[in-house]
């Protein structure tokens, strides 16, 4: 086998290049359609960036910067989804003193299209986080929480679809198991569902019923554990259909996204961007024009030119 | 190094294309890379600039809010101290009025409490440099013998204050333990209230990961400290420990 990530260098001048001068790889190219996905996880209420004395990171992050970042990305792309995949909360005086009210605002400034939630999100009970719902004016999108014997009954989704020229994108979101990672009282009777099982049912409505091109599964499961306890690699293994899975809860920082290739050939991707809005998560897909198939995936480090055998 | 070899050879790319056609430069991440770092060479956005500001100047602010007074400094020392001894006690005491079952005891280690509370007035932001780390409160069920193993551990490495017990030290060996007064019996389970730190096996507690049962009680271990102190000053009592003697040294 030829050693991926040598390919991966090999190839990957060409792809910075090419995209940074603006023009098609090749006329083929003019028939697709682009779809620029970024995403975060973990921002643990990081609004500001870390103090710049000599830490790991430090300097690294902030919203503000952020938003300059997206905006940028938004001026040259014609299709963008922002996702996250859960935990906004927590982690700096922020949270403590406003209850997360102003991690939702400038995202909602920032026009997330959707996020899932984390563990973390229930820090506040599900009285902090049915407080602050009001200055989301993105969705949360979660499949596997039961809320209906809770005060949260009726106002998350299962999933969400974006059309983008045409291009239908479903995206679903998994929480992790609370029972044990977050306190009763905060949690109360919202009912976890087995993310496989849920996640199959998704793959089954939104690549069947509803016609999607694109699956893409914000996961607050967490990237890989040595026990049993299921993850998204795993996932990525039992459920053949989703084409992107977005991580978090691990904080794993990946130099790329992990592919797990099924045997029909069906690939999903796996993505994680470490913690604390370090990184934007940045994966474009392109589609092509006419049948609205996934032609490619360029995540430029990546550009594994997938033949796509699902519709 | 191919990322920032990639990211030169783009740069090259693009001012040769800049020499050829009018088309404005804007700064573009490499896709490269499918993380693109938000860094200092990212201007932060005036008006999210300006959106944050006045939150931020809260948080200052409310960091000077004075919670509670303390009469006498309460340090930490081996075993049992004032800092030990009130954090562990009002651990057990915060989490046995949120959580459902009964708690036998707390601890928590010195390592975890990185200031004494000073004398005179406490303000919040005392309790960020106290407690500065995002530890949750988590209550293990061990069996008995966890448990001996746990105080001896406690008896020679001398890091962790515990509430509601006793015991004596002897050959660096746990003797005599006593658990809410009772003798602590090898055959029964104890529930203990720690940090999810320590409950992980941090700071060399890796005998918490032999617990049977580990569950959140849905409290920051900040937040049980503030709570508690801001109850004190509620009720008009000072922040104080009970220096009870719980660890006795043999010779």
């Amino acid at each position: 086998m030829i050693n991926r990530r040598d390919f991966l260098k090999n190839t990957a001048l060409g792809a910075a290049g090419v995209t940074l001068l603006g023009l098609p790889f090749s006329a083929e190219a003019a028939q697709n359609i682009n779809l620029t996905i970024l995403h975060t996880n973990d921002q643990h209420s990081r609004i500001d960036p870390f103090p710049d004395d000599g830490r790991k990171y430090g300097g690294m992050g902030g919203m503000a910067r952020r938003a300059t970042l997206i905006e940028q990305i938004r001026k040259e792309e014609p299709n963008v989804l922002l996702l996250d995949s859960g935990d906004i909360w927590q982690g700096t005086p922020y949270f403590n003193f406003f209850g997360g009210e102003l991690e939702f605002k400038l995202m909602s400034e920032m026009k997330y299209d959707a996020a899932t939630l984390g563990n973390h999100d229930f820090d506040n009970g599900l009285k902090g986080l049915e407080r602050q719902l009001p200055n989301a004016t993105f969705p949360f999108i979660i499949a596997n929480y039961d809320f209906s014997g809770t005060i949260l009954k009726d106002r998350f989704q299962p999933f969400k679809i974006f059309e983008k020229q045409g291009v239908r994108v479903g995206v679903f979101g998994l929480g992790i198991e609370l029972e044990g990672l977050v306190g009763k009282n905060n949690f109360g009777e919202t009912v976890y569902q087995d993310p496989v099982a849920v996640a199959r049912e998704m793959v089954q409505e939104l690549r069947g019923k509803q016609k999607c091109n694109l699956i893409v599964c914000l996961s607050h499961l967490g990237y890989s554990y040595k026990e049993e306890k299921i993850d998204d690699l795993k996932l990525a293994k039992q459920v053949e259909g989703i084409d992107l899975i977005l991580g978090a809860h691990t904080h794993t920082f990946l130099e790329q996204p992990e592919v797990v290739q099924h045997e029909s050939g069906h690939e999903t991707l796996v993505n994680q961007v470490g913690w604390s809005g370090l990184f934007l998560g940045r994966i474009d897909f392109a589609f092509n024009r006419r049948s609205k198939k996934k032609t490619d995936v360029r995540t430029a480090a990546l550009p594994v030119n997938t033949p796509v055998t699902t519709s | 190094m191919t990322r920032y070899f990639s990211k030169t050879a783009a740069a090259l790319l693009l001012a040769l294309s800049l020499a050829s056609c009018q088309r404005t430069w804007v700064a573009s991440p490499s896709l490269a890379e499918t993380d693109v770092p938000v860094d200092k060479t990212i201007t932060a956005d005036p008006q999210y600039e300006a959106r944050i500001a006045p939150y931020r100047e809260q948080v200052t602010a409310k960091m000077e809010e004075i919670i509670g007074t303390a009469p006498v400094e309460l340090g930490k020392a081996d075993y049992q101290s004032p800092l030990g001894n009130f954090v562990v006690d009002l651990m057990l005491e915060q989490s046995r009025s949120l959580y459902d079952g009964k708690i036998d005891m707390a601890t928590t280690t010195n390592g975890g409490l990185r200031v004494p509370i000073p004398l005179g007035a406490v303000k919040v932001g005392t309790i960020f440099e106290l407690m500065p780390f995002e530890n949750e409160l988590v209550v293990l069920t061990l069996d008995g013998n966890t448990v001996k193993e746990f105080f001896d551990i406690a008896a020679e490495a001398r890091y962790a204050p515990i509430a509601n017990a006793t015991f004596t030290v002897q050959n660096g060996k746990a003797t005599d333990i006593k658990i809410g007064g009772e003798p602590l019996d090898l055959s029964q389970n104890y529930t203990i209230v720690t940090s999810d730190y320590l409950a992980g096996g941090g700071d060399n507690l890796s005998v918490f990961k032999k617990a049977l049962k580990s569950e959140k009680v849905g409290i920051m271990m900040r937040d049980a400290i503030t709570q508690h102190i801001r109850q004190l000053t509620a009720k008009g009592q000072p922040i104080g420990a009970d220096t009870t003697n719980r660890v006795t040294i043999l010779p």
